[in-house]
Formats: structure tokens, sequence, C-alpha cells
């Protein structure tokens, strides 16, 4: 009897997934240009939500500076474009490279050295904010002037270089964030996943049956960078411009770190919700206030406030673990 | 063709020869007063939509601009613009991402012009939208060179580039100097060490050969804007024995260094910022009091002697009765002026036409304008080329333009009295 039981969940929560990915397909095709944006920002912050959960939600090791990986692969992508002409469906190789050597030796230093908690954290702003610094004086790359891409209006798309419409760029970032969606649920099934979760969990006891804790946590690491190193390859390609200051500014981390822990943290569904949730209610409330003539700048900081406030007291696992028993979805406890 | 008309007219259920050739009739009355529409047309309102930082860390200088464009539809009415201008206000919470999609939803609602947005970044982003939809963007305030040199056809900027804002400041030390008779042969930069400060500090360096400017640097100070004390670098300046100081900082930094400056007597010839926030903000002259007088910054400015500005003055001095026009009227005037160029653009495009207003503005001509410098007009890239910068020296506790001679207000005083010797 607990075979069928078990399985049924996974099967519904699979046809579930896969309508929703067939909406979110076929969405373009009906909203107008401006909720494509809306969708477009949804989907960045799930993805680059999901790459931050991979090393706080899954290993534990929490990173405010986060932006660091996203600055670093739009500014390595942007520059061998511009100035050497290598199309982003290249650049981002490099972008993973440099991402994964900064990551690697954030991780190195505080895991051989014994930092953790609340001083790595530290540490990971203290990297985004020497970056950011760095890059302001890096001429190379326009240092705090900016750096900007050449825009070219063409009438196709072209994947190689990223240079085509909104629709190219929306359905880009949807493949990245199911193919980041699908990594991780390979991952957090294989031995990897379960090693990440004991450490979380009690990285002593880990330590004590024989886990590599330090090697896995690297691997949490350097794996959450590459995936944020290419949100940096789209939002280069997107914007078009990059400034060190917001690029790499911490309030770009506390973005990234919002979604997650809104959705539910270590989920693999709590990232997408938590972007969805947070963008939809920002753009309804500012809608709602347009349409009631209310102009209040500021409205949805304070929204944002109130939704922590009221996650952190009524649903401290986020929205999708209870959202997820309701759905009856409750099978392993880690969707 | 006939036969086939007919054909379909039968097939159709409730569709008669006498109504098919009513419609017929209907259609073609239609399509002859069709070109009033166009008539029609011109009398609609022109759709502005305006982005800018009202919150986040840009929120100041965002609600500013604000002020400078609720005082304009009803100023430009009173100034002879005859059109309507229906304005919907969006805050992209200083984050480029939001600026993007908030431009995007302003398009989709109908916006015939764009503009904003106080940011670089920013006006990257609204660009491409722009370009894209074929509406105009008309930037108000981003200094960015590169937004008017990627070859856009509907972005239009009434605002210096930062090459332009550090040439016109360096430009009039010299003018500065001679209007006073004195040149001093030697000074120290000091900057602050934070993105603004470093870009200018690579302006000046890359400007001040060029510009065969009158004085040798014989030192360069950089510092942090968060110091809570500059002792150290004011020692330093003082002892390089240069004649002059010429600064580029913020707020907090221009009030600790002049501090400094009186504490150990350090009296050069004075303290000229070549284009930096700071010396004539309201703060500096509550919290400095009588040291700080004649310090002296060159910015693009309000021309206070033209009859615009003065207009607009009193306008925001009537809708804002609680705000210090001097702290704004950067931000207000520049604000204005775009408000200013997009209705003169639809008053002669007749047409809230995308291709039609970019035209127009391409065309623009505007002689009386409230910032100093010659006639708004726009290169073949959408770039303003003749805003000039002002130097404001400080006179009984306010910024006073003492160049260019058409804006001055007071006559400039260099070298200054001692500290002792002010108020």
């Amino acid at each position: 009897m607990s075979g069928p039981r078990r399985a049924a969940p996974g099967g519904r929560a699979r046809v579930l997934l896969g309508l929703l990915l067939a909406l979110l397909m076929l969405l373009p095709f009906v909203v107008n240009p401006y909720l494509l944006s809306v969708l477009t920002l949804i989907l960045y912050l799930a993805y680059v939500g999901q790459a931050w959960n991979v090393m706080m939600g899954f290993a534990g090791q929490l990173s405010l500076g986060h932006s660091l990986y996203v600055g670093l692969g739009a500014y390595v992508s942007a520059a061998l474009f511009v100035h050497y002409g290598v199309p982003p469906a290249l650049g981002f190789l490099a972008a993973i490279l440099v991402a994964l050597v900064f990551g690697a030796a954030i991780g190195f230093l505080a895991f051989r050295f014994g930092v953790s908690g609340v001083y790595f954290a530290l540490l990971t702003i203290a990297f985004a904010e020497f970056t950011r610094i760095g890059f302001d004086h890096f001429d190379w790359v326009g240092g705090s002037g900016g750096f900007f891409l050449k825009v070219a209006q063409r009438d196709y798309n072209d994947l190689v270089n990223l240079r085509g419409s909104p629709e190219m760029f929306y359905y880009l970032l949807l493949a990245m964030t199911a193919g980041c969606f699908l990594l991780c649920h390979r991952l957090m099934q294989s031995r990897i996943g379960f090693y990440w979760l004991a450490i979380r969990e009690d990285q002593e006891a880990a330590q004590a049956v024989g886990i590599d804790v330090f090697r896995y946590k690297m691997l949490a690491v350097m794996l959450s960078a590459a995936l944020a190193s290419l949100a940096g390859v789209f939002t280069a390609f997107f914007n078009n411009n990059l400034f060190p200051f917001q690029i790499f500014g911490i309030e770009k981390s506390i973005e990234i770190i919002l979604g997650p822990i809104i959705g539910g943290l270590g989920t693999l569904f709590g990232p997408i919700l938590g972007a969805f949730v947070l963008t939809v209610l920002a753009e309804g409330l500012r809608g709602t206030m347009e349409a009631l003539g209310v102009v209040l700048p500021g409205v949805k900081q304070v929204f944002y406030g109130i939704c922590l406030l009221f996650v952190i007291m009524f649903l401290p696992h986020g929205i999708w673990p209870s959202l997820r028993r309701r759905l009856g979805l409750d099978s392993d406890g880690r969707r | 063709m006939t036969s086939t008309s007919n054909k379909s007219a039968r097939r159709l259920p409730g569709v008669t020869r006498r109504t098919f050739t009513g419609s017929a009739i209907a259609a073609a009355a239609v399509a002859g007063v069709a070109p009033f529409n166009i008539v029609r047309g011109q009398a609609a309102a022109l759709k502005v939509g305006v982005i800018l930082p009202k919150s986040g860390p840009q929120a100041f200088f965002g609600q500013s601009c604000q002020r400078g464009i609720d005082i304009a539809p009803a100023l430009l009415a009173e100034m002879g613009y005859n059109v309507k201008l229906d304005v919907t206000s969006v805050d992209f919470e200083t984050n480029v991402d939001l600026a993007r999609s908030r431009a995007e939803k302003l398009v989709n609602d109908g916006a015939h012009v764009l503009i904003g947005p106080f940011d670089s970044g920013a006006a990257g982003a609204i660009a491409q939208v722009a370009e894209q939809k074929g509406v105009p963007f008309m930037i108000n305030i981003a200094a960015a060179p590169q937004i008017t040199e990627q070859g856009y056809k509907y972005v239009f900027r009434n605002f210096p580039t930062a090459p332009m804002l550090i040439g016109n400041g360096l430009s009039l030390m010299k003018e500065f100097f001679k209007a006073t008779g004195a040149t001093p042969k030697t000074a120290v930069f000091m900057h602050v060490n934070d993105t603004f400060g470093q870009a200018s500090a690579r302006g000046v360096e890359a400007l001040f050969p060029r510009l065969e400017m009158p004085f040798k640097i014989l030192e360069t100070i950089s510092y942090d804007p968060a110091a809570r004390d500059l002792s150290v670098e004011v020692a330093k300046a003082k002892a390089s024995g240069a004649e002059m100081v010429m600064l580029v900082s913020r707020l907090n930094d221009s009030i600790l260094l002049v501090r400094e400056m009186v504490k150990q007597r350090f009296e050069p010839m004075g303290i000229i910022s070549p284009g930096s926030p700071g010396m004539y903000e309201e703060q500096f002259f509550t919290t400095l009091g009588k040291f700080s007088e004649y310090c002296v910054t060159n910015v693009p400015w309000y021309n206070p002697k033209s009859e615009i500005a003065q207009k607009v003055a009193g306008a925001f001095r009537k809708q804002f009765p609680n705000d210090r026009l001097i702290g704004h009227i950067f931000n207000v005037g520049f604000s204005f002026e775009s408000m200013m160029i997009v209705a003169d653009a639809y008053q002669r495009a007749k047409s809230t036409n995308g291709q039609a207003l970019a035209e127009a503005l391409r065309a623009t001509k505007i002689d009386k304008r409230v910032m100093i410098g010659g006639a708004i007009q726009f290169n073949e890239k959408g770039q303003a080329t003749t805003i000039a910068s002002a130097a404001l020296q400080n006179r009984n506790l306010e910024p006073k333009v003492v160049l260019p001679a058409e804006a001055q207000e007071l006559k400039p005083v260099f070298p200054v009295p001692g500290w002792n010797n002010r108020g």
C-alpha cells in the first residue's frame, strides 16, 4: 500500500510541472510586451534564486554576496564580446570559469580556516564589495562610468550573439530556469544532495559518518557560483549596460535571496514560487495604487518588509512547504 | 469582381443588396472623412510617460525631478504652448531591471513619449524599449556618453555627457581666473574615491593637458567618502604648498574638509570644484555658516536672468512652498526643459506618431530656456550640445552665479578672504 501512495504525489507533481511549463511556453503568445517583461523578471529572479538555493537551501552556507557571481558572469561575457568579438554562446564558458575561481577562493578561505555562519556571510559580502570597488577602477570595462554593449536592431533572433526580441530572451530564461530546476532535482536525488542535507542539518555529525565536508561544501559553492554567473551573462546581453554599483551592489544580493526565503528555503519549487509571489504582488500593488490615484514611492519596499515579517512569523519554512501539503504533493518533503 | 461580391453578399445571412449598398456608402463616407481624423488627432492629448527613481538610493533626486515635471503642464500652457499633456509618472525604484519593465508598461498603456530617468543604466535599458517600439525617449539627466553613441533614432538627451561636464567645468576655471585677474600657479587636487569621484578624476586627468590649464597639479589626494576625519589629507594638501584646492566631493566630506582647513589654518587662494555636488547644497551652508562662503562650484545651473527660469522658480515656489528652490533647481530645471522640448515638438509635429515626434524633436530649436547655455538643439545622435556650466560662488549663504557674464548675479571674488575675514 505504501508504494503506490508514495508514487502518487510524485506523479501529480510531474503533471502539474508539465502543465506549468506548457503554460509558461504559451504565455508569450497571449500577453502584452509589459506582461512579458514582468514574466522575464520573474524567471530571472526564480533562476538566480535557485542558484543561491543550492548553496544556502541545500548545503546551508549563507551567502549575502551572490551578486558577485552574477556581476562576474556579466562582465566577463560582455568584455569578451565587446573587445574580442567572442559570442556569449562561447563566452558563458569563460564566465563560468571565472565565477568558479572566485567561488573556489571564497570556499577555500572559509572552509579551510573554519569560517562559518555569519562570518562566512560577511566574507561573501566582502568579496562582492571589493570586486565592485575593483571594477569601479577597471577602465578596460568602463570603470565606474559603465560598460556598454553595442545595441543592434535586428529582424531575426540571434541566439549565438544573444541579439533579438524580448521573446527570445524570455524563452532562453525559461530554458535556463527549467534546466536549473532539473539539475537541482537530480542533485537532490543523488548522493551529493543527501550529503548536502546532512551537512546543512549537522556538520559535525556529517563529518563523523565520513562525509568529506570540505569537498561537498566547496562543490555547493562552486556550483552555485557557476549557475549564478549564467544569470549574469543573460543580464549583460538583455540590458546591454553594466555598472559596478548596480550589478555588484548589496541590494542585488538581497533581491536574489528574497524569492527563495519567501518561497521556501531548501525546496526545489520555493525560489520559483517566491519570485512569482513577490513580483506579482509588487506589480499588483503598484497597479492598484495607480488605479486609486495614490502616489507613495517606496510602498513596495514596505510591502516586502511586511511580507518577510509575515513569512517569518506564520510560515517559517516559506510558502511552498505549506502549499505543497495542501496540494497533496508531500511525497519526500523536499520538492 | 462584382459577381463575386454579390455571391458573397448572397451567402451571408441577413445581408441583402440594400444593406450591402448601405454599408458600402457608410464605408465610403467614413473613408471620405478619414483625413479629418488627423485633425482630431492633433487636438488629442500627448501621453507622456515619466520614469524616475522615486524610491531606493536615488529617491531624493527622482522626487526632485518629479517636481519639475509637476509644474510643467500648467506653466507650459501659460507660456503659450497650445498642447494637452497627459502625464503618467512611474517609479523604477533605482533598479535597472524595473526601469525596462516600467517603460514597457508605459508604452503598453499608450505613452507617446518617454521622459526620465536620472540614471545612465536605466536610461540605457529604457532606450532599448523606446527604440524597439518607435517611441521617442527624452533623457532629462544621465551623463554616460555611450547612450547617444548607439545609433538610436528615438533617443534624445538634454543633458551634457560626463566628458562635457568636466570639460565645461575646467574651461570655466580659466574664465574665472581671467575675470578676477588672479591665476594660481599650482593646485592640489582632492577627490572622493567613490564611483563619481573616480570618474571625475579620470576626466580631469584626461582633459587637463588638452585644455592647457594655467596651473600645475602638485599632488592628487583621494579619500574615502565615509571618512570621519580628513586631518591627514588636509595636512598633506597644506604641506604641498599649493595655491589652490581643486575639489571633487560629496556633501559630508566637503563639510569635513572645510572644517579641517579652518582648524589647520590652511588658507589657499580658493576652493574650486570642476563639477561635483557638496559645496552648493543647503546642508553645507547651514553646517558651516560663514566658512561656507566663497567656495566655487562649476555645474550646469539655471539662468537666474532668464525669463523662463524666473517663471519656473515662481511656479515651483507656488506649488512647493515648503521646499527651497536652490536645493532642487538642477533637477527641476532639466526635467522641466524635457517637458518643454516634448511639448514644443508635439506642437510642431501635430501628431502623436512616434516617427513624426522624433523628427520634430530632431529639428528642435528653442532659444529661451531655463538652464544656462545656447538654444536647445540636438545633433544627429540626439545629443544636446549647447548646455554650459555656471561658476557658482557661495555668497551670503547661497550659491550665486558669478559666470558666465550673461547670467551673472554677483562679481566673482578671487583670491578669497581668509577664514576669519568672512561673514
